[in-house]
């Protein structure tokens, strides 16, 4: 029995299991990468012989990382997924919380007293005709085969989105040696009163501005094409890959029918990131809905405790933020975790991750509202009856535009995916969810959020027989 | 089609495994997804309806990139390590 299990080995994970470890208390850390350091500071495999990546413009990841991979009281296991929550029958009036976790080696369930899910976020899934043919990928995934596995994944590189992601990114395929295409970016260029605005988030990141700046300038310098106002509306297959219709769109984000052509072998995605949640879902935490944080967020109190009863969240699923304010979260969601176990509270150590957590916020408030999306409009990219919204079910937008004529009551994505299946397959309904609101959204003339989430049940990540077998012996 | 390049680094030692009986060079560290996507396999798994998929995520989320690893079929690519003699397969149907 471990004092502490985390879910997540990110920076908030990270900052957590270094809070309580400091303190005595024994910690382990199930992620499914194969190093420390989650989405943001993904770096080439150990074998490779270096022991760290690139973590610019992040100066505290190099200590964070090494401090936590050098901890006597961290153990860490790697390649391991967390499939599950499972709550056991109370021994010696100590909550028995466990984690069903998968790895090659086969399943085993990891007791803690206390949990922490920094489960992190995803690229945020559009559907449009097209979407699932080779070649199109998200920017999570371009971006970390570069890092981390030093791949780039193909020549001619169009990208598409509306997140700034997509320009740091943009910036690392150039240095990689990609020819890109074209870069179109469903908003408007910021205005000067906007700019203005955003002036509150520069104190304390500039580091995070030069870096956007050299990206910027690396853009120019190549003469890659930025179109503001325009998304990509349909990709098909050709014979050298892929043809990619960009469409001009207005201030809302809607259509305006204009569209041009280009060929490329990489088709790119970034429109923002959604939480990683599926996990707090099937362990019972509430969620509350928060558009500019990415969708559907953990509810928790100011101790980062959630509604389940001994088990924190920090990091992405509280609300995309960014990597200082999971830091921050992790730090104190760490120290409450240690003091709900019998430590004293840190009030210094408290107030300084507090201090940092405010001035992550005034960033990422700024980042949120300039770039939040505009779900309803983009939802409407996939309106052709043959669209496929389900990637795994292969669910198209007819099934389900059906199912909400037919059944005047449905309300719920839920009830959606009892009559249609979408999201019953084996990504679990991450990559439909939004869609499949957006659509009830519409017919009812209701807000997203009203559709509601979709229930999660263990496994949560779908796991080979024999490792039910393992978790099943006592 | 579109094949992905290998960059500059210092990579593990090279060794090889299958897809679908053919043998694949790659270099330890690499995951079955980088690999293949640098052999410029097409397909790493068809869909019931009979489309090809390939990864989408790179972060163990889509499921798009599963494949057979030695028998075992839904295994994603994505977070596999590659070892020498592993015998992986297109996953027909995910
Ligand atoms: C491609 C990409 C680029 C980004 N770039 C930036 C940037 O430049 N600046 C910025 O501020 N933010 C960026 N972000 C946002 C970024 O996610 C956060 O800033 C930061 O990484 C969040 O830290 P975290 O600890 O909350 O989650 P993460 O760093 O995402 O860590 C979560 C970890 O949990 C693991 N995990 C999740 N579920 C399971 C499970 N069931 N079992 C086992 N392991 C699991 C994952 O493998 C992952 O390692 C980026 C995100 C992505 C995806
Ligand atoms: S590419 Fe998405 S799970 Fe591997």
């Amino acid at each position: 029995m471990h004092d502490l299990g985390i879910v997540g080995a990110g920076p908030a994970g990270m900052a957590a299991a270094l809070a309580v470890a400091d303190m005595g208390f024994s910690v382990i850390v199930v992620d499914e990468q194969a190093r420390a350091g989650g989405q943001i500071f993904r770096r080439p495999p150990e074998a490779w012989g270096e022991r760290h990546g690139v973590y610019r413009p992040y100066a505290w990841a190099r200590d964070l990382i090494e401090r936590f991979e050098d901890h006597p009281k961290i153990t860490a296991a790697f390649r391991a997924t967390a499939f599950g929550v499972l709550r056991g029958n109370d021994k010696d009036d100590r909550a028995s919380l466990e984690l069903a976790v998968s790895s090659p080696d086969g399943g085993q369930r990891v007791s803690a007293r206390r949990l922490l899910l920094a489960t992190g976020a995803y690229d945020m899934p559009v559907a449009f005709p097209g979407w699932t043919l080779p070649g199109v990928m998200t920017a999570g995934a371009i971006q970390s085969l570069i890092k981390s596995q030093k791949l780039l994944s193909g020549k001619r590189v169009v990208l598409a989105g509306s997140h700034p992601i997509q320009l740091i990114l943009a910036g690392q395929l150039l240095d990689a040696g990609a020819d890109i295409v074209e870069i179109a970016l469903a908003r408007d260029l910021p205005g000067l009163k906007e700019m203005a605005r955003g002036l509150p988030a520069v104190p304390g990141h500039v580091s995070i501005f030069t870096e956007a700046v050299r990206a910027l300038s690396k853009i120019m310098r190549h003469g890659v094409p930025i179109r503001w106002r325009t998304v990509v509306s349909e990709a098909t297959p050709e014979d050298t890959g892929l043809r990619v219709r960009l469409e001009t769109v207005d201030p809302s984000w809607l259509g305006t029918g204009e569209s041009h052509l280009h060929e490329a072998d990489i088709l790119v995605l970034g429109y923002g990131f959604t939480p990683s949640t599926e996990l707090a879902r099937q362990a019972g935490c509430e969620m509350k809905w928060d558009s500019a944080g990415g969708g559907w967020t953990v509810l928790h109190d100011a101790r980062f405790q959630s509604t389940a009863p001994d088990i924190f969240v920090a990091g992405e699923p509280t609300g995309v933020a960014g990597a200082e304010r999971a830091w921050a979260e992790g730090h104190i969601a760490g120290l409450f975790i240690a003091a709900s176990l019998g430590a004293k509270l840190d009030d210094r150590a408290l107030s300084h991750s507090t201090r940092r957590l405010i001035r992550a916020g005034r960033f990422s408030d700024v980042m949120q509202t300039m770039f939040e999306p505009k779900r309803k409009a983009l939802a409407e990219l996939s309106r052709q009856d043959e669209t496929v919204i389900c990637r795994c079910e292969e669910v198209r937008n007819r099934q389900i535009e059906d199912a909400l004529q037919n059944n005047p009551f449905i309300q719920s994505v839920n009830a959606v995916k009892l009559e249609c299946r979408s999201g019953m397959g084996v990504c679990q309904g991450r990559y439909c969810e939004g869609t499949v609101a957006a659509r009830i959204g519409n017919a009812r003339e209701a807000s997203i959020e009203a559709s509601g989430y979709y229930n999660a049940h263990l496994p949560v990540k779908p796991v080979a027989l024999q490792v039910y077998r393992d978790i099943s012996k006592d | 089609m579109f094949k992905a390049q290998r960059l500059k680094a210092n990579r593990g030692r090279a060794l090889q495994f299958t897809f679908e009986g053919t043998t694949v060079t790659a270099y330890d560290g690499e995951t079955v997804a980088t690999a293949l996507l640098a052999a410029g396999v097409t397909a790493f798994n068809v869909t019931r309806g009979g489309e090809p998929r390939m990864p989408f995520c790179n972060m163990g989320t889509c499921f798009d990139c599963a494949v057979c690893v030695n028998g075992h079929s839904l295994v994603r690519a994505c977070l596999t390590d590659v070892s020498s003699g592993m015998q992986v397969n297109r996953q027909e149907g995910k």
